[in-house]
């Protein structure tokens, strides 16, 4: 997503990604924006490829929204993560997995 | 050469007739002569060492030769060159792994490592056409690997795969076991990860150890089949990423002890070895004749290798099956010459005793004119049949280029080896017989004799 967006950020820009992020409503859970991605191959891929600490503060994330989601709660509003500090920790890895696919997939079409 | 590819074009279109009609083929008389080409050997500022020799040869060599043997190993990074030799094909800075690996294949060429206790060696080969591409990806894989982490951890199946390949050979774990107990460092290293040390060698040990030794000063460039100038404007333009001379290895330290395999094999492999000389001297040649001398393998496939004195002083104490061979290697500071004996279990102590009572008839004066003759006879042609294949004289070009930045002309390496005389001989001897022993053995160790009982 963060990709495929303008650089340019202006302040009505930013203001919408904000408000949309709230509403998707990971961050009350204290998910990332990468603990949500759908665990396709490439994706499986990546998450190989995570550095171990980086894995295990992703499995952590994902038991503690599983955990909040079993009882039917939300985290307190000061522990919700912010817009700012979201971190995209997988998308290089999965890039440079699609990277590698395109790369095997244009040496085939020769 | 372009005489000649025409001609075998000629030959291959004389099938269609047509082809043969509108072919024209002038000079058919003309008879191509090529001079026979010198090693041309160039020392960079940087350091670094461009050997190269044109051979006419359709098919091209390029190495690239690397003091990082497993002697520079530390110890808080043992194992890290056997990575290094499972890592060539990993992605590098200008390519991924998979374009390596169908890269080199696309042209038909050969991308691969060997490592030595000294040395490390990246060969290519290829036609002559394409050393343009595999060039690159040499280049990128000596001088820009990333050792990714996934990578690397990847590499640990191969590791144990290597390592049990390498259990199954009982001289490999004799030699290994040789050095392990013959020196106090450096030398003692082993070629293969030691055991602590799978699934531990992480990339962060794979760079360092990159940084360190991979340095401008420590390397050479040598070619076979390939332009000199071609060469050394590579080795200047792409060679020169890490200049100094690293981190320089500790002297190795002669020890002199023991290690004892047991097992349950049916063969009993042994070797003693003592301290000898450096590659290089005058001294490392009386060992290297000498090592011919008492007998350095088969001439004779399924023979009985008459002219071997060790195998006939041993053919005396036992009737049973063995086989005994001098063992001689040399490093750049130091060397181990002693006996490699191969005998049944129970008869060990006489095969081992009657193989260093042979040397010792040596070193008391026992050599005749007739066996010195033979024996440099013997060693000249091993040295000149050696340089008979691509890859032998590949890496005698590149292990001089790096060791003594020249290369000795083949009639230079004979009048050495004439040079020497029996007096060089017997002493070479002499230093065995009274030098600290080191022993290694494998197999079924019930009648074996300890060092200090040999």
């Amino acid at each position: 997503m963060a990709s495929r967006a303008p650089a340019a950020t202006g302040r009505l820009l930013v203001g919408a990604r904000k408000w949309y992020y709230g509403l998707c409503g990971f961050n009350k859970l204290g998910l990332l924006r990468d603990d949500t991605i759908l665990e396709d191959a490439d994706v499986k891929e990546a998450l190989r490829r995570l550095p171990e600490n980086q894995y295990n503060d992703r499995m952590f994330r994902l038991k503690r929204a599983l955990d909040l989601s079993m009882k039917q709660q939300i985290l307190p509003k000061d522990q919700w993560t912010k817009y700012e500090a979201d971190f995209r920790y997988l998308t290089p890895y999965l890039e440079e997995v699609i990277r590698e696919k395109n790369e095997r997939e244009e040496w085939m079409k020769k | 050469m372009k005489g000649i590819r025409g001609i075998s074009q000629l030959s291959t279109r004389l099938y269609a007739a047509q082809a043969a009609r509108k072919a024209e083929f002038t000079g058919a008389a003309e008879h191509v002569t090529f001079q026979p080409q010198d090693v041309q050997v160039t020392r960079l500022p940087s350091g670094l060492v461009i050997a190269s020799l044109e051979n006419y040869s359709p098919a091209s060599k390029i190495g690239v030769f690397v003091k990082a043997g497993c002697r520079y190993e530390t110890p808080d990074n043992q194992g890290v060159t056997h990575l290094l030799r499972l890592a060539s094909n990993l992605t590098t800075k200008g390519a991924s792994s998979f374009k390596i690996c169908r890269g080199v294949e696309a042209v038909g060429g050969n991308l691969s490592v060997t490592s030595s206790r000294e040395n490390m060696i990246y060969t290519v080969d290829c036609l002559r056409d394409d050393i343009d591409t595999v060039m690159e990806y040499l280049i990128n894989v000596t001088t820009a690997p990333e050792f990714r982490a996934w990578e690397v951890s990847d590499l640990t199946p191969r590791v144990k795969r290597d390592k049990a390949q390498a259990a199954q050979s009982a001289q490999i774990a004799v030699i290994e076991s040789l050095h392990e107990a013959a020196y106090k460092n450096a030398l003692c290293n082993s070629l293969y990860c030691p055991k602590h040390m799978v699934g531990n060698v992480q990339s962060g040990h794979l760079h360092q150890f990159v940084q360190n030794n991979f340095t401008s000063s420590r390397m050479a460039l040598v070619g076979l089949g390939v332009d000199h100038t071609v060469l050394t404007q590579v080795g200047e333009q792409f060679l020169n990423i890490r200049s100094g001379a690293g981190t320089t290895g500790a002297e190795a330290q002669y020890r002199g002890g023991e290690i004892r395999l047991p097992g349950i094999s049916s063969l009993l492999h042994s070797a003693v070895v003592s301290q000898s000389a450096a590659a290089g001297t005058s001294e490392a040649m009386a060992f290297s004749v000498l090592q011919h001398l008492l007998g350095a393998g088969l001439h004779v496939k399924r023979g009985s290798c008459a002219s071997s004195k060790l195998v006939q002083g041993v053919a005396k104490a036992t009737t049973d099956p063995f086989d005994v061979s001098a063992f001689n290697s040399s490093y750049s500071d130091s060397g181990l010459f002693g006996v490699y004996t191969i005998s049944q279990p129970a008869a060990a102590g006489d095969v081992i005793k009657a193989a260093l009572a042979e040397v010792k008839a040596v070193a008391n004066g026992g050599v005749t004119a007739a066996d010195l003759t033979r024996a440099k006879a013997q060693l000249k042609g091993q040295f000149l049949m050696s340089l008979e294949t691509s890859d032998g004289l590949l890496e005698a070009m590149g292990t001089q280029a790096l060791a003594k930045g020249s290369y000795c002309s083949v009639e230079e390496v004979s009048k050495n080896i004439d040079n020497v005389s029996l007096t060089d001989v017997s002493n070479a001897a002499k230093t065995f017989v009274t030098g600290k022993k080191t022993m290694a053995s494998s197999g079924n160790l019930i009648k074996t004799p300890f060092v200090d009982e040999i």
